[in-house]
């Protein structure tokens, strides 16, 4: 079983939502990302995004493309992410997802990028810049291998494209709160309960919400609505501020505590 | 529509899934001892059940002619394929249509010449039925002269839309790839294998419904924008079709922009270069470059939406320019991405769109030039998609851009066809324009795609030399992937990484390519040539001298291109050279690279 779906049946029957963070891997290099995925599990993570830097990242806000560009200056690359992946998995069961963009994946090869994330544990895959219908040959071969291609669902989302996209979503559907780019916001969007009900009356598929959340109290004032959180922008920025990787750890490590305690979870 | 044969069958119930399957010919085998040979009852049921639904046809090696005439009466037969050494004399005594196969080796050309007027199956040189591919793209040759061409070889649900896309062939043809051992189909695969045929698009002037051209282009943007940009194609396909819209832009076009641009005759650059030279003067529409054809079209649209505030990236500043214009004249809020690195250089150009009552947002983010603009032109989208109009600057972007462009730009051919036909009796033997995105030479191109005879050239910058990778010219020496919201050639690394571009004229200086052209680079339709920064130089002092016409460095490219064809055609052809825009805003680079001058 995918560790995602086993990770959403304990998180319901634990009655709780799951907590989802986000790091780019390979900031500030990959040995500290590998050391953080297993930190964030300990600290209550449920499961960790790793977002592949791009040279391009149109859909990020200002925190997560200071971030990227920290990762490419170490030269860090998609291959490098899988390898990682293979080691933190002989030790570390935490729902692994690839975040991205298709021209990292159409450069490594859509077929071979899931086999390989199949072989290193990755557990799900979600392109920032791909709506679900395009690059149909990455659906089919994650399907094939067992991971998740997970969508996307925006305010902008027309209630026909919701009910396409949630209902063929795998994993999870990624509900993005606010209309725009990622990066912490003080005020979270006021309908997005009806938009996590709209999902909801057509997928047994977990509903998680993520952009802008920065705070425990909008990442539990969230979890009231949707099976999961995901923060981001607000990991990213503690682990950009502090000064070496180990300060980095320790205050990743305490404020993704504080969120999973937020959730009950942890 | 593209005829799709089944071949080699041996089994009624294979002619049947073939004929459910939808095929429109059916093939049998008459050459005894191979192992798709069919038997005389078989034959007899699968031509019955066959006919009014399917072409029959009967393939033969070297049989006697009273043989073929034989089975064509007795089964029969609609039509015949010759395997063998049959000559047009042989041909010449059926009395009924028949198919000649060549073999896709050197002799193709001249074997074709040799079987005039007959139609041909192409098929791998190691003989028919091996199973192997070969490059479908040499039997365009033959189909654009208007040749009956069927291909054959190796093809399957694979392979079969390539070969439409790349011959455009009369019809394609399979066998081998579809069994499950020699004679037997698999049912399956046939099925798969005639949809395939179906749904591929031979060459075609307009993406299909998704947005590709081919296999380029598509919508490869955020969910966020995903309903903006299917909200624009909604309100752009009723647009196409709105005969008003067009009569308003035409209006607008003539009594704003100064259209039509004139097609002058470079007399003296056309006694230097030894064939005759026209340039199309867009250098002469308002704000000087073709770039008002798209952002007066755009503007227009955006205002029948109800968005007043327009959003657009520049490079150089003549986007820019042209945008900041049309929503002055049209009273509509202007934001403009510029990065950082070309605010510096081209302050002129900000002082320009500033006075034309635009905000320029200098974007210091990556490499601080027109790729991180247009980043940051999408994020601003994002963000304000609701009241906000993206007004994009190239054949670029997604999917409905790169066609919205181009059909604004197209005017420039349009105008240009009229012009040549006037001046010349006849169309051009070529057209030249220079690429970064690509919208003045769709522009150019466009109005003459469906014209085989006419060559399209697109020059890309070249820069410092395409080996050392500082240059713009992703056709040449990049890879296809996905940026800005489509699927073209790139210059990137092997992990996907874009690269920072380089031309000294910045409105070149681009990492990507609109995606039809590189639909048409792959169909062969256009050819794509690099000119150096170096040459582009020279090319600006040389029409300065040679005409009284300074030309912006994107356009010295073409001529530079140009200029290398010397005697390359001969005085009876005519040229047309889109120059895309005037040089002015070139003029200090100029003078800084050159040195003081004279």
């Amino acid at each position: 079983m995918n560790r995602l779906d086993a990770m959403f049946e304990r998180v319901r029957a634990e009655g709780r939502s799951a907590l989802i963070v986000f790091v780019t891997a390979g900031d500030p290099d990959l040995a500290t990302t590998a050391e953080l995925v297993g930190e964030l599990a300990e600290a209550g993570a449920d499961a960790i995004e790793l977002g592949v830097p791009h040279s391009d990242p149109i859909g990020e806000g200002p925190t997560i493309q200071a971030s990227t560009l920290r990762a490419l200056r170490n030269g860090t690359r998609l291959s490098e992410v899988l390898d990682m992946v293979a080691r933190v998995r002989e030790v570390q069961q935490v729902p692994l997802v690839l975040m991205g963009y298709l021209n990292n994946v159409l450069a490594h090869g859509e077929g071979r990028l899931a086999s390989d994330c199949a072989a290193a544990g990755v557990d799900g895959l979600i392109l920032a810049d791909t709506p679900y219908e395009e690059a149909p040959e990455l659906t089919r071969a994650t399907r094939a291998e067992g991971v998740h291609r997970i969508p996307l669902v925006a305010p902008t989302s027309t209630p026909e494209r919701v009910v396409r996209i949630a209902s063929a979503a795998r994993g999870f559907v990624y509900c993005v709160s606010v209309t725009g780019v990622t990066g912490a916001r003080s005020e979270l969007s006021d309908d997005l309960g009806e938009m996590v009900g709209r999902i909801r009356r057509v997928t047994e598929t977990p509903v998680c919400v993520g952009f802008g959340i920065s705070t425990p109290e909008q990442a539990r004032r969230v979890a009231a609505l949707a099976d999961g959180v995901i923060v981001g922008s607000a990991l990213v920025d503690r682990i950009g501020r502090a000064g070496s990787p180990g300060a980095a750890i320790a205050a990743a490590r305490d404020f993704v505590r504080d969120l999973a305690h937020g959730l009950g979870g942890g | 529509m593209t005829q799709v044969k089944v071949c080699g069958l041996t089994r009624v119930e294979d002619a049947l899934a073939a004929l459910d399957a939808g095929a429109d010919a059916l093939g049998m085998i008459f050459v005894p001892g191979t192992p798709r040979c069919v038997d005389d009852a078989a034959a007899r049921e699968i031509s019955r059940l066959a006919r009014g639904r399917a072409v029959r046809v009967g393939v033969f090696r070297d049989a006697p002619p009273e043989e073929v005439l034989r089975r064509v009466r007795e089964l029969p037969l609609d039509a015949v394929q010759l395997h063998g050494g049959e000559g047009p004399e042989y041909l010449a005594r059926l009395p009924f249509p028949a198919i000649k196969v060549l073999p896709a080796d050197d002799a193709l050309e001249a074997e074709a010449e040799r079987f005039a007027g007959v139609d041909l199956l192409i098929d791998h040189p190691s003989g028919g039925g091996s199973g192997q591919v070969w490059d479908f793209a040499r039997a365009r040759a033959l189909t654009a002269r208007g040749r009956r061409v069927w291909i054959a070889g190796g093809l399957s649900a694979k392979n079969v839309a390539e070969a439409v896309r790349l011959a455009l062939p009369h019809g394609v043809d399979a066998s081998s790839e579809l069994e499950s051992a020699p004679g037997i189909k698999h049912a399956a695969r046939v099925r798969e294998y005639v949809e395939a045929a179906r749904a591929a698009e031979p060459e075609t002037r307009e993406p299909d419904a998704t947005g590709y051209f081919g296999r380029y282009g598509g919508r490869f943007v955020p969910e966020t924008l995903v309903s903006a940009v299917t909200e624009l194609n909604h309100t752009y396909a009723a647009l196409r079709e709105d005969p008003g819209f067009w009569e308003e832009l035409a209006e607008h076009r003539r009594e704003y922009a100064g259209r039509p641009t004139p097609l002058y005759f470079a007399a003296r650059t056309s006694e230097d270069l030894g064939f005759r030279v026209y340039l199309k003067r867009e250098d002469l529409a308002h704000t000087g470059a073709h770039k008002i054809n798209n952002a007066i079209g755009q503007a227009l649209i955006a205002r029948r939406m109800g968005k007043r505030r327009i959003i657009a990236e520049t490079g150089a500043g003549q986007h820019g320019v042209a945008t900041a214009t049309a929503c002055a004249r049209y009273g509509l809020d202007c934001e403009v991405y510029m990065g950082e690195e070309d605010v510096r250089r081209q302050a002129l150009n900000v002082f320009r769109m500033e006075l034309l009552g635009a905000r320029v947002h200098p974007v210091r983010s990556g490499s601080r030039t027109l790729k991180d603009a247009m980043n940051e032109a999408l994020r601003d989208w994002a963000t304000h998609v609701r009241s906000t109009y993206y007004l994009i600057g190239s054949t670029a972007g997604p999917h409905p851009y790169p066609m919205l462009v181009r059909d604004l730009q197209a005017v420039i051919g349009e105008e240009a066809r009229a012009q040549i036909q006037a001046a010349e009796g006849r169309l051009p033997s070529a057209l030249i324009a220079c690429v970064g995105g690509g919208s003045n030479a769709l522009g150019l191109f466009h109005a003459f795609v469906s014209d085989s005879d006419v060559e399209m050239i697109g020059v890309e910058a070249g820069g410092e030399g395409l080996e050392g990778g500082r240059h713009g010219a992703p056709l040449n020496a990049g890879s296809p992937g996905a940026l800005h919201g489509s699927l073209s050639y790139l210059l990137q690394d092997d992990c996907g990484q874009i690269f920072e571009a380089h031309s000294i004229s910045a409105g070149l200086d681009y990492p990507g390519v609109g995606p039809e052209h590189a639909y048409l680079k792959d169909t062969g339709r256009a050819q794509y040539t690099a000119v150096s920064d170096a040459e582009a130089l020279d090319a600006f002092v040389y029409l300065s001298r040679k005409e009284g016409i300074i030309p912006a460095f994107e356009s010295s490219h073409a001529i530079a291109e140009l200029r290398r064809r010397k005697g390359g055609w001969g005085s009876g052809d005519c040229v047309v050279v889109n120059l895309s825009g005037r040089g002015d805003k070139d003029v200090a680079e100029a003078r800084r690279l050159l040195g003081s001058g004279d």
